[in-house]
């Protein structure tokens, strides 16, 4: 279960949002929308634990984020949350398979098998071996949701993943999000203002910013 | 870092190898008496075989100091030949006990042109008992031989770890033989190497040498810690030096970590959100640091070790150091946990930039 109670932030005192609630259960979708400048991606990485609120506390499972220490924080993201940021924060010097790796290896992870059957359900099973800067947009998404999965993790948040992609990459992506979260059985959090989405993955909660609640 | 940890390495060895030799080369000489000059250089000849003698001594007026009331003992010595760059030594048997020298195999000397030769001697040249060899004009081996009249060795001695161990020892008659010097009247040695019965001595005894003969008379330790001092101010002087390519060295790993941190700010952000802690982070960067500092510092010390034993070889000055209990490694090990001590602190400022990294802030601005 994933709870936000009274979240708030502002940047420089002006008021970015405030007081926002939320409860998620286990392996329920939220998709969290609205115009552009609101504040998603931030409200994003609250969740995440990479933005600390103003006010407010984000719990999963009793456990408060923002009451473990900062170091805590980046252990508990690594073993419970995956992350697709929306412009990727891949490592351009190394390969397809290196990225995975590093990611696997934060939470002390390795097998090989595991990194070429991800690789291979998101279609990049013959690209294991190339430069992430040698990729196309498309394939660094379908990199980055592997990566988000690598750790088999019990809540995904993934910010804008099909924005900058055409109609036949956003299909691949969507359904990709959905098939490996649903591997998991993992929460998804998902930003996002593109329509298409919406039609492609059913949510349990819309948080709508900008609007009320 | 390698090149300044090599610089204070060679002199470290070298400063305490020369104090630690000087030291153990003089067997208790008060003085040495040998031709007018420079009283230094009559020291390093007479005592550390290192430099050329004076001039000679009539030993006629030798055998008038051995006599004095003053002196305990006096053994005389005379220089000019060589083997293979090692020096023969025209002595007397008392040379021996006074260095308590022991014999491996063979035994000393009974007739002229035989020869006890020194353990690094035989180690180096590969004379063994009952071989023969030819002396060489001089000092240093010129190919100028006196062969047709060859030495016969009969003795070689066990390691001192003092300079007997690189000398050939022989009779004085060997040496006049040598150089056809037979009338007694004119009989002639480098020097008279004493030991005073008391050391009240040390005073007057000088003095009557001095002016009242065409002698000298030179004091070992005086001499000794003369020279000491001046080759300490070197030492320091190179010392220095090390220490500033040692910090300027620091200051290269303080700012090529610096610098990479700096092109992998972002990756490191990238690190932190994939679940590596930032205390993970740190210790990564503290452990780059510090396999460069430890890396450099033990090549450095390493290659110090080299340069030492290369001028060992390579030197005829260096053979007389040899290096003995190893009591410079403290020294060195000094220097080896302070260079990493000091690497340990520096590479902490890089360490701490990235400890406090805001990722958030750090990955919007990439």
């Amino acid at each position: 279960m994933l709870t936000c109670e009274n979240i708030s932030f502002d940047i420089d005192g002006q008021k970015l949002f405030s007081n926002i609630n939320l409860n998620l259960k286990s392996q329920k979708d939220l998709l969290i929308t609205g115009p552009s400048g609101v504040g998603k991606t931030t409200l994003l990485s609250i969740l995440c634990g990479i933005q600390k609120p103003i006010t407010g506390k984000v719990i999963y499972n009793k456990i408060d984020l923002y009451s473990l220490t900062e170091s805590n924080v980046d252990e508990f993201r690594g073993k419970n949350l995956g992350v697709v940021f929306q412009n990727f924060n891949l490592i351009n010097a190394f390969t397809v398979k290196q990225n995975l790796e590093i990611a696997a290896n934060a939470i002390g992870k390795s097998s090989s098998n595991l990194y070429f059957e991800l690789l291979d359900r998101v279609g990049l099973a013959d690209k294991s071996h190339i430069k992430v800067t040698n990729l196309s947009i498309g394939e660094k998404q379908r990199l980055a949701v592997a990566r988000a999965f690598v750790g088999d993790p019990k809540w995904v948040f993934c910010d804008e993943p099909t924005s900058s992609l055409d109609d036949k990459n956003a299909d691949i992506i969507a359904n990709l999000i959905k098939d490996e979260s649903l591997r998991c059985k993992a929460s998804l959090v998902l930003i996002t203002h593109d329509s298409r989405i919406q039609s492609l993955i059913k949510f349990s909660k819309i948080l709508k910013l900008g609007d009320e609640l | 870092m390698i090149v300044g940890i090599t610089i204070i390495t060679v002199s470290i060895l070298v400063n305490q190898v020369t104090k630690e030799t000087f030291s153990k080369n003089n067997p208790g000489f008060d003085a040495v008496v040998g031709a007018k000059g420079s009283p230094l250089q009559l020291i390093l000849s007479s005592i550390h075989h290192i430099d050329i003698p004076t001039g000679n001594i009539s030993y006629q007026n030798a055998r008038k100091i051995i006599k004095h009331p003053a002196i305990k003992s006096a053994t005389p010595i005379s220089l000019g030949d060589n083997f293979q760059n090692f020096r023969i030594v025209g002595t007397n048997k008392s040379f021996l006990k006074l260095y308590k020298a022991n014999l491996i195999s063979g035994t000393t000397w009974s007739q002229p042109m035989q020869a006890v030769i020194g353990y690094n001697v035989s180690k180096i040249t590969k004379l063994k008992i009952n071989k023969f060899f030819v002396g060489s004009h001089g000092l240093i081996d010129t190919g100028d031989v006196h062969a047709e009249q060859p030495y016969k060795v009969v003795g070689v001695l066990k390691k001192t770890g003092t300079i007997l161990d690189n000398l050939i020892l022989t009779s004085l008659d060997s040496v006049w033989n040598l150089h056809s010097v037979t009338n007694k009247d004119k009989l002639e040695i480098t020097s008279l190497l004493l030991k005073y019965k008391n050391k009240t001595s040390s005073f007057s005894f000088p003095r009557l040498i001095n002016k009242g003969t065409n002698m000298q008379a030179a004091s070992p330790s005086f001499e000794i810690s003369k020279l000491l001092k001046l080759t300490g101010n070197a030492h320091r002087i190179v010392d220095y030096l090390s220490i500033l390519i040692i910090i300027l060295s620091f200051l290269g790993i303080l700012f090529t970590l610096l610098n990479n941190i700096n092109e992998r700010k972002y990756d490191l952000a990238v690190l932190r959100t994939l679940g590596f802690s930032r205390w993970k982070l740190f210790s990564i960067i503290l452990s780059e640091g510090m396999i460069i500092s430890i890396l450099g510092s033990t090549i450095g010390l390493i290659f110090g070790y080299i340069v030492y034993e290369s001028m060992y070889y390579f030197s005829i000055v260096a053979r007389s150091l040899e290096l003995g209990q190893l009591n410079f490694l403290n020294d060195l090990f000094l220097i080896w946990i302070i260079v990493n001590i000091i690497a340990f602190i520096t590479c902490l400022v890089p360490c701490i930039k990235v400890y406090k990294q805001n990722i958030r802030s750090t990955l919007l601005n990439s």
